[in-house]
């Protein structure tokens, strides 16, 4: 199956309000989405979709609301105005439902402290009831090479161990649709390229990622889409061939947006 | 030191004024001083019912848990912050980046805990006393004492908990042996002379008949507990990994009738692994409950025959109500948070776990009325027991969601909670002391009950889940 482009195939320098350019097979849609905290502005008005298929990432500098973002398309927060579906659910109204039918990395990882891997993912399966838990942790033990782990503490996980670990809970029951907030920021080398490849596999059967990082290379590397969230503004979305063919390098026109945008 | 100490100090208002916000938790020692100043104008009546004697060992023993309470919130604070705010980091723990040794570090933690909570605490409250003095009768210099006792029962409290945790840290074992000694000797101690051991405790004496040597020997005993819990104290080990077979498949195909078997599962081993079953079931809910039984044994002359198991059987309730705690103090919404779990699916969770724990309280009230000799009592006692705990978690739920433990600082929510469970009571005291058989009728408390953990659920269901 051909995946196609996602929707805004301009370079935008400026901020890509108003743009909706909804699909029929987009998994994602929001439209007019704000956060706000307090005083703090922290999504302002962002308009996005992605694409069944996809593997999207969305890229942000520190504190430029990609972690709201998430939190908002997965009904952990309501936002302030706008909206946001998720697999065609109301993320306002419909959280809970959209967290059954997706798998999250959170920013940080916290598998609970006191129960041992493999119970964190018995946890998992019990709440997400799935038959065969401990056939499928297994799996993802030998997988991500952490099996010598399963019966030990969380609390007494080092950081990349708690990281597979939380890998392993946000696709163990094979979500359409996976959100992760860097989900490579604690592994070594080679743990990286185990993971990428298999998110870039996972999107080749037909499912969809949506990726928050500030890893710049691993997106260019890996996703077919990209958006720039910037101060809670959008500030570009479109696919990554088109900066490739172009000659043109991620990294690159990343800094020199949101440079723009900071000076702005 | 100085400078440590300040920034300890700064860094624990900083921390409950972030959580509560400024005006709120300033209002706090306010709200002590308040109760407190009213309090007093209540003891000219007191006083026909019952000696001041007795009066002033329920505070100084109310103190002495207070001060054992807050030396173990304070012990566990940076576990418990991380696991509701993430990760944060505070002073206490942070010899490994500071050129600065661990005893040292302590040693100001526990100082600053001293200060902290008697301005927090022990002050407001000796100064509402000391300002209604002048209207209840009460000498001026008396509570001026009063202040001053308050605060040695107090630390002696503090001082006992960070000398126990520093022992429990090296030796586990050691910990266990001192703990049962101490408390089979006190069990010893009453059985062959009765409750006036209690009687001996120092702080108490020097109120009672102030003397120089008391003073004296009461200050060295602190000075004691002090120094061997900073001499003794050692940074807990680091690195070592616990391993464990599954306890989470076994409980939860046992509790599988359960509504949320799973969660309820996870809170059970929540409790047993991380200790706070433990050290709650001992420090929040046994040692306070036979410090209250001793001191309602006291008070046994004035009440009715059936009027200590009645009320006892009510403050038992409402200590038990506060194993809602328990169950939220080291969980936040943040672990649920990828999962398809909504608050009120937690709090559903946390509330039939606190139901499953009832056993205790319910175990504690049938013991004290087969040695008491209340046997005939006994199902009054227990209706009012369990239906005091669970009305009140009902409301703790609902005021405070799945944060009891940093919401009962904040003067508005404990105000509610006060007057909601004071109500209630009052209501039953009167019922039950008037007949112990109508104290069934307080299975009544569970419709109310049930209605604020409803509510509760809608409640806050309703707002952003906070802390993660």
């Amino acid at each position: 199956m051909e995946r196609e482009p996602l929707s805004c195939s301009v370079h935008c320098h400026e901020p890509c309000r108003g743009q909706t350019g909804w699909r029929m097979s987009a998994v994602l849609e929001v439209s007019g989405l704000s956060k706000v905290y307090g005083d703090v502005t922290a999504l302002d008005r962002v308009f996005l979709s992605v694409e069944e298929g996809a593997l999207f990432g969305l890229l942000g500098p520190n504190g430029s609301g990609k972690t709201t973002m998430i939190k908002v398309l997965t009904g952990q927060i309501r936002p302030t105005s706008g909206s946001a579906r998720v697999l065609g659910l109301d993320s306002a109204h419909e959280g809970l439902r959209i967290r059954e039918r997706v798998g999250i990395i959170p920013e940080q990882e916290s598998p609970p402290s006191f129960l041992t891997s493999m119970e964190y993912l018995e946890f998992v399966g019990k709440v997400r009831k799935i038959p065969d838990i401990r056939e499928r942790a297994d799996e993802w033990f030998d997988y991500l090479e952490f099996g010598d782990k399963k019966n030990v503490l969380c609390k007494d996980l080092s950081r990349g161990t708690r990281q597979k670990l939380m890998f392993a809970q946000a696709f163990i029951h094979e979500p359409a649709l996976a959100l992760i907030d860097e989900p490579l920021i604690n592994f070594d080398p080679i743990m990286q390229d185990l993971v990428k490849e298999y998110l870039t596999d996972y999107v080749k059967s037909g499912k969809t990622i949506f990726l928050s990082t500030h890893i710049l290379e691993v997106a260019e590397e890996i996703c077919s889409s990209f958006a720039i969230l910037h101060r809670g503004t959008l500030l570009h979305s479109g696919p990554v061939a088109e900066l490739t063919e172009k000659g043109a390098h991620l990294p690159e026109f990343f800094l020199s947006l949101v440079r723009k945008g900071t000076h702005a | 030191m100085p400078e440590l100490f300040m920034r300890m100090m700064k860094e624990e208002w900083r921390m409950h004024s972030t959580i509560f916000g400024q005006v709120s938790f300033a209002l706090f020692p306010v709200m002590i001083f308040g109760i407190s100043f009213m309090g007093s104008f209540l003891l000219p009546h007191l006083r026909a019912a019952l000696p001041v004697g007795d009066l002033a060992l329920a505070v100084h023993a109310m103190f002495l848990v207070l001060g054992a309470m807050v030396g173990g919130f304070g012990l566990m604070g940076n576990e418990m912050m991380n696991r509701r705010f993430g990760q944060v980091s505070l002073l206490a723990y942070s010899a490994r980046s500071l050129p600065l040794s661990g005893r040292f570090i302590f040693a100001n933690f526990v100082v600053k805990d001293t200060v902290y909570y008697f301005f927090l605490w022990v002050l407001p409250f000796g100064a509402g006393y000391l300002a209604a003095a002048p209207f209840t009768g009460a000498s001026f210099p008396s509570a001026l004492l009063l202040l001053f006792t308050l605060a040695l029962a107090f630390m002696a409290g503090l001082c006992t908990v960070f000398l126990l945790s520093s022992l429990y840290v090296r030796s586990r074992v050691a910990c266990g042996v001192l703990v049962i000694v101490g408390g089979l000797l006190l069990i010893a101690s009453f059985l062959s002379t009765g409750p006036a051991l209690v009687l001996l405790f120092p702080p108490y004496l020097i109120y009672s008949g102030f003397s120089w040597g008391i003073l004296l020997s009461s200050c060295a005993i602190l000075a004691v507990l002090f120094a061997l819990s900073i001499l003794l104290f050692c940074a807990e080990e680091t690195g070592t990994t616990s391993v464990h077979g599954d306890l989470l498949t076994p409980l939860e195909s046992r509790f599988a009738w359960l509504p949320q078997s799973p969660l309820v599962a996870k809170d059970l081993i929540d409790l047993y692994r991380s200790g706070i079953g433990i050290g709650q079931a001992l420090f929040s809910f046994a040692i306070p409950l036979v410090v209250i039984w001793f001191f309602l044994s006291l008070a046994g002359s004035f009440l009715p025959s059936h009027g200590v198991i009645v009320f006892f059987a009510m403050i038992t309730g409402v200590i038990a109500s506060t194993m809602y705690t328990w169950v939220t103090e080291f969980d936040s919404f943040g672990p649920y948070a990828c999962l398809p779990v909504s608050v009120s699916t937690l709090i559903q969770s946390k509330m039939t776990t606190c139901v499953l724990l009832q056993v205790l309280p319910a175990a504690f009230i049938v013991s004290v009325a087969v040695l008491s000799g209340n046997s005939e009592i006994l199902i009054p006692a227990l209706a009012l027991c369990i239906s005091f705990s669970f009305y009140a978690s009902g409301v703790m739920a609902y005021l405070c969601g799945l944060s009891p433990s940093v919401l009962v600082y904040d003067v508005k929510v404990l105000s509610t909670y006060l007057v909601l469970d004071g109500v209630v009571f009052a209501l039953f005291s009167a019922v039950a002391l008037a007949n112990p058989l109508f104290a069934i009728s307080s299975v009544l408390l569970f419709f109310p009950g049930w209605w604020f953990v409803k509510a509760a659920m809608r409640r806050w269901d309703a707002v952003d889940p906070g802390g993660y």
